[in-house]
């Protein structure tokens, strides 16, 4: 039962998806305060090889993922700078710190005596649960069989989910996405909050890809993470800047991804690169559906997303 | 209606000799103002009087220049409207600061401070709800504020205010945005907030409004107190007077002789503004050739609509427009440009010139399709910088440089360029919006002068303005905007302060007689 | 008073200032990116003669640097003209692509017999019809129902990538070489249809994407409809006001930004490849072309000597390869170029000063909000 195609797909498309889910929830909440970082790409490469490099000097796969969070983090820090203080086009930062961000990581992985690129990594994140709880049918693995950064993005969901909605800090954020200036008159310190969620998005984006690194490849390579980050913001929008939705969808594109596989097992022939295709081509098709006009409101982007806010001098 | 008691308090607010002066320009001069507890307290005063900036002040968004604000008989000095807030005062501003995608209740969470870290939906939706009751100000929590009307957005930013339980509130210009019931909702609702001891504080223009609800009204013109009164004692022309001012200079120019065809006729115009309300309402003028027919009003009153519409940068929904017995009702911009009608509009750098673009090329925004400044497709350099000379000479337009974008040039200046490029054109109808606002005096003189010379050039002019004296320097007739509608008309030589002052605020001809 | 600095925004720039940002962004990042090599154990002196040399140092190096910079000038272009515009095209990398395709179907659809000038004008034509063509998918969405291109042009940068690879990698489509067999390879467009070479592997396609460049600037500076499009960029109710018809003006600046990104895509296919090769033409040249853009300030005149100097960069970068340094330090300094080059507009756009201990300055036109 557990061995089935079905299970094997659903199991790695929800280790696929996993990268996702942190990637589409950080820039969740980037954008909801109204920032647009397109650098994801970058922060979760990065992330990834500095994940990849810290646990291959110590040992340790948390040290590692403490530091593909500060990595993504860093590196947000220069958009979040560019974006808020210096109000210049988010645009162009966000693709010059992809730019940035890849080639830093590349470089890394082929720097000094002993690259890292090609080796395996000393650690690898493991199933926590004891084999008779995985073994149960159906439930043991979906719910008991996978790793500490999978049950973690979990954790990541439901926080960040309740943060949004549920905390007045969360309402804070949500505001200062639709309407700054508004936020700005109840008190609210709208630079201070979009600084944070930036960093909060390039952590998580970091963190996304040293899964890569760390359990799906897991050894480095010049790009272990594909397009992930620029599909994390497509999913985005498919998500409706929502995190739970965001794991939903992200699951459906980490099975997506997987399918090619599955579908060779089972003799499906159906082309790679066009099932690769279809999380772009959906989003394109969901931005247009959901966010022209009216319908804007509903499924909506934060209303203040891209705009550079600056106080106005009294 | 006012409190006897209150005389042995001592007053909710008080200002003593407030200065206030933005960039050099006095917005409040010498302004001593009381509000006691339990009183509405009306502002009155035309625009640029300084109601608004005594509000902010008030609400603590401007710190004074000078001069003092006392609450309850201690001086206070607030820094900041978080300080406002947290003493008390609350303004629900024109502009509303709500978040137009958070429903009700989480605007009124939004910022304050008493709300934990933890929402609870359900415990701030039963609050609103309660606080609506309270007031006979219905709104529904759960509702987006996209979803509601202005009328009930406004009332959202006032139950955000009672929320923070403030002792006063002030209301700026509250009905400008309201239905007549609705404003008599209002109405009652700040009694009911007066009654429980609160003070208002409602500026306004409209004075059928201040004679209903309030109980004290302080006349404001050019940022000085002119007059406070009971309002149980005051009379409508008293107050417009007070308003308006001294008499107003006559005009002492010839009035013309060769008033010729009707170049412009405006019949029973509905425009739409952005809010999908009719700005315009059935709103018929005539304008003839070599007459300079001035549109006197409050702004708000849908003078943009009607300027827009005409020109067609706004959707005309009814009636008709004629310009030299051709009807252009709706036409496209580029079409009511060829046919002859130029427009100097209000904003001037947001719309009647390209603000990063050079002087040279403005002045040819309108005519560039036309030799000399192109032939066929290309462009004639030449002919930009000669007669962008000639024009900059003729007009007087200083501090232009080669290639200095035009939005550095200081207000006199641009507004004599847009004015020499909308006089050269090949035109016969001129729609000037309050074209000298904010000049200083020699470039005032300039555009009077050009105006003038439109007129005696056989051009018909329609002025658009909420400066009286504007108006009456330059026109030949005066017609008064309000709501959409013109309500009154007379040769300029007929106009007074009084009748104008009346008319503006909503008083009609007949209830003056 | 605050001893804080005062940060305004700058009236007119100096004219020196719009060339010292970006010379002093590429400085920046050239000092940026010798920190990074030293703390990695290069020497970055020898890295950067390295790259100096295999840019400029040689004939064939320097047509090398000019056939990188060929497509760069018109992805440079396809990316200023949008963006002056605030029409925020990030999908030249997209539009390349699929002009790559169009161009090469047509390339390989024509008869051997046709004429080399036909052949190659409608291979050519074609790659622009195409970038134009995908440039509309994110185009008339923004037009007619205000969808935010950023998203859709992004997207469709993948869609068009995997496109490709499906009509020659994934599928028997005849955009394949039907006689290779070790590996897919895309087929080969007519012998006619070649632009032909002229010194080394440079082809006279790097006169095309010149003249491109200069048409821009021509169209922009010199004509009527250059003189809209100003306006439009400049202020949108301004050029309503004026009887402009914005919506037109957008849909076509995106066309043909779209279309320029599309030539760069055709000019590949028919100069250097002579085929549509997957591999070389997913080297990132849309984004590259931003780049290019936003260093040379939107100006397409500048783009071309921008693009050299990307081209240089891009064509250096193999070559470092065999001094044991990671070909991927010219990505590390192209990307730091750009957020230099984008953080220094800040300083075009505002000036920085020591507060005024004396009363403020008057300003004495009464633009206050008095009352």
């Amino acid at each position: 039962m557990n061995e089935s195609v079905l299970m094997l797909t659903l199991m790695a498309g929800i280790g696929l998806g996993t990268p996702l889910v942190f990637g589409t929830v950080g820039e969740i909440l980037t954008e909801r305060s109204g920032i647009l970082n397109l650098g994801v790409q970058g922060m979760m490469i990065f992330g990834a090889v500095m994940g990849f490099w810290a646990t291959f000097v110590t040992g340790n796969l948390w040290l590692g993922v403490l530091a593909s969070l500060l990595a993504g983090a860093a590196l947000s820090l220069i958009h979040a700078f560019n974006s808020i203080t210096l109000g210049v086009s988010q645009i162009v930062s966000g693709l010059a710190l992809t730019i940035f961000g890849t080639g830093v990581a590349v470089y890394i992985g082929k720097a000094g005596s002993d690259p890292l690129i090609g080796q395996p990594s000393k650690a690898v994140f493991e199933p926590i649960f004891p084999d008779a709880l995985a073994d149960l049918p159906i439930v043991g693995p979906l719910i008991f069989g996978h790793d500490a950064v999978i049950y973690l993005s979990w954790v990541v969901v439901a926080v960040a989910s309740y943060y949004l909605f549920r905390t007045r800090p969360g309402l804070t954020v949500r505001a200062v996405g639709e309407d700054p200036a508004s936020a700005e008159a109840a008190g609210v310190n709208v630079s201070r909050v979009r600084y944070v969620h930036v960093m909060l998005g390039g952590a998580l984006a970091g963190l996304g890809g040293a899964y890569f690194s760390l359990a799906l490849v897991p050894s480095w390579q010049d790009n272990p993470i594909g397009q992930a980050g620029w599909i994390s913001i497509a999913l985005v929008i498919l998500a409706s800047w929502r995190p739970w939705r965001a794991l939903w969808v992200a699951y459906l594109f980490g099975i997506a991804g997987r399918l090619n596989f599955t579908f060779q097992t089972l003799e499906i022939n159906v082309p790679a690169t066009l099932l690769d295709m279809l999380p772009f081509l959906l989003a394109i098709i969901a931005m247009i559906a959901l966010t022209s006009g009216k319908r804007a409101r509903f499924l909506g982007a934060p209303a203040a997303l891209g705009i550079p806010y600056s106080r106005e001098e009294r | 209606m006012a409190d006897p008691a209150k005389t042995s308090n001592p007053p909710a607010v008080e200002l003593r000799k407030i200065d206030k002066s933005f960039y050099g320009v006095l917005a409040n001069a010498d302004v001593d103002f009381s509000l006691a507890r339990s009183e509405v307290h009306a502002l009155l005063g035309e625009n640029g009087a300084g109601k608004s900036t005594l509000c902010s002040v008030i609400a603590g968004l401007y710190r004074p220049d000078s001069g003092e604000m006392l609450m309850d008989g201690e001086v206070v000095d607030l820094k900041t409207p978080k300080d406002a807030l947290a003493a008390g005062i609350g303004m629900v501003y024109q502009h509303f600061r709500l978040v137009s995608n958070l429903t009700v209740a989480e605007n009124l969470a939004l910022g304050n401070p008493e709300v934990g870290l933890r929402l609870s939906q359900s415990q701030l939706e039963a609050e609103a709800r309660e606080l609506g009751e309270r007031y006979d100000f219905p709104v529904d929590p759960t509702a987006r504020i996209w979803q509601l009307s202005v009328g009930q957005q406004q009332r959202v930013e006032i139950l955000k205010l009672l929320y923070r339980d403030v002792r006063i509130l002030i209301l700026d210009e509250p009905t400008a945005v309201l239905t007549p019931q609705e404003g008599q909702a209002l109405f009652r609702a700040m009694r009911t907030l007066a009654d429980e001891g609160r003070s208002l504080i409602f500026v306004s223009h409209k004075l059928h409004e201040v004679k209903q609800v309030s109980d004290r009204v302080t006349v404001l013109r050019e940022g000085r107190v002119v007059g406070g009164v009971d309002t149980a004692d005051a009379e409508p022309r008293d107050l417009a007077r007070m308003m308006v001012g001294k008499d107003l200079e006559l005009p002492t120019r010839a009035p013309n002789e060769s008033i010729g065809e009707p170049v412009l006729v405006v019949k029973d115009l509905v425009v739409e503004d952005d809010r999908g309300l009719d700005a315009v309402d059935g709103l018929s003028i005539t304008v003839n050739a070599g007459e300079v027919v001035g549109i006197a009003g409050v702004s708000g009153n849908g003078q943009r609509e009607l300027a827009q519409g005409i020109v067609g940068l706004m959707k005309v929904t009814g009636g008709s427009v004629e310009l030299s017995g051709d009807d252009i009702t709706g036409k496209s911009v580029l079409q009511t440009i060829k046919r002859g009608i130029a427009y100097v509009p209000q904003s001037r750098l947001g719309m009647g010139l390209a603000p990063g673009l050079d002087t040279e090329d403005n002045l040819a925004l309108k005519q560039y399709r036309e030799p000399p400044y192109s032939r066929g497709p290309m462009l004639m350099q030449n002919a930009f910088n000669t007669r962008g000379a000639e024009l900059i000479k003729e007009f007087d337009v200083r501090g232009v440089r080669p290639g200095l974008p035009i939005r550095l040039l200081s207000g006199g200046n641009l507004q004599k360029a847009l004015i020499a490029r909308e006089v050269t054109q090949d035109h016969c109808v001129l729609i000037a919006r309050s074209p000298t606002r904010g000049l200083d005096v020699g470039a005032t003189a300039v555009v009077r002068e050009q105006i003038l010379a439109e007129r005696d050039r056989g051009i018909g002019v329609l002025l658009i303005s909420e400066d009286l004296d504007e108006l009456l320097a330059l026109s030949d007739r005066m017609l008064v905007i309000y709501e959409g509608k013109i309500v009154g008309e007379m040769p300029a030589s007929e106009a007074t302060a009084e009748r104008l002052g009346l008319l503006m605020s909503g008083h009609s001809e007949e209830q003056t007689a | 008073m605050s001893r804080r600095l005062i940060v305004e925004p700058r009236g007119l720039a100096p004219w020196w200032l719009k060339l010292v940002i970006p010379i002093g962004s590429v400085l920046a990042a050239m000092v940026l990116g010798a920190v990074f090599l030293a703390i990695t154990g290069n020497d970055w002196v020898e890295v950067y003669q390295k790259m100096a040399d295999a840019a400029f140092g040689s004939g064939r190096g320097f047509a090398e640097t000019l056939v990188s910079a060929t497509p760069l000038i018109l992805t440079g272009v396809c990316a200023a003209i949008a963006f002056k515009m605030l029409v925020w095209n990030i999908g030249g990398e997209g539009q390349l692509i699929f002009g790559a395709i169009v161009a090469a179907g047509v390339g390989i659809w024509l008869s051997e017999s046709t004429p080399a000038f036909i052949a190659i004008t409608a291979v050519v034509a074609a790659g622009a019809l195409g970038g134009a063509f995908w440039a509309s998918l994110s185009a008339v969405p923004r037009v007619y129902l205000g969808t935010n291109e950023i998203i859709t042009t992004l997207m469709l940068n993948f869609i068009a990538l995997n496109l490709m690879q499906y009509l020659v990698l994934g599928s028997s489509s005849p955009w394949r070489d039907p006689e290779a067999t070790q590996f897919p390879q895309g087929r080969p467009i007519i012998e006619n249809a070649r632009i032909p070479e002229f010194f080394n592997r440079l082809d006279w396609g790097l006169f095309i994407a010149i003249a491109v460049a200069i048409v821009a600037w021509f169209v922009i500076s010199k004509t009527r409809s250059g003189f809209e499009y100003r306006i439009v960029g400049d202020s949108f109710d301004t050029a309503r006001y004026a009887g402009i018809k914005v919506p037109k003006k957008v849909l076509g600046t995106f066309l043909a930004s779209g279309a320029a990104a599309g030539l760069a895509g055709s000019i590949l296919v028919a100069g250097i490849l002579g085929k549509m090769d997957p591999r070389s033409l997913d080297l990132g040249l849309g984004f590259t072309g931003i780049i290019v853009a936003a260093l040379a300030r939107l100006n397409p005149i500048a783009i071309i000597p921008v693009a050299i100097l990307m081209g240089a960069l891009n064509n250096a970068g193999p070559s470092l390869q065999s001094i044991g340094v990671p070909a991927a330090t010219v990505q590390i300094l192209q990307g730091a170029i750009l957020i230099f080059a984008v953080a220094g507009e800040f300083l075009i756009l505002n000036r920085i000063r020591r507060p005024d201990p004396t009363a403020g300055e008057a300003k004495v036109e009464a633009e206050a909000q008095a009352a």
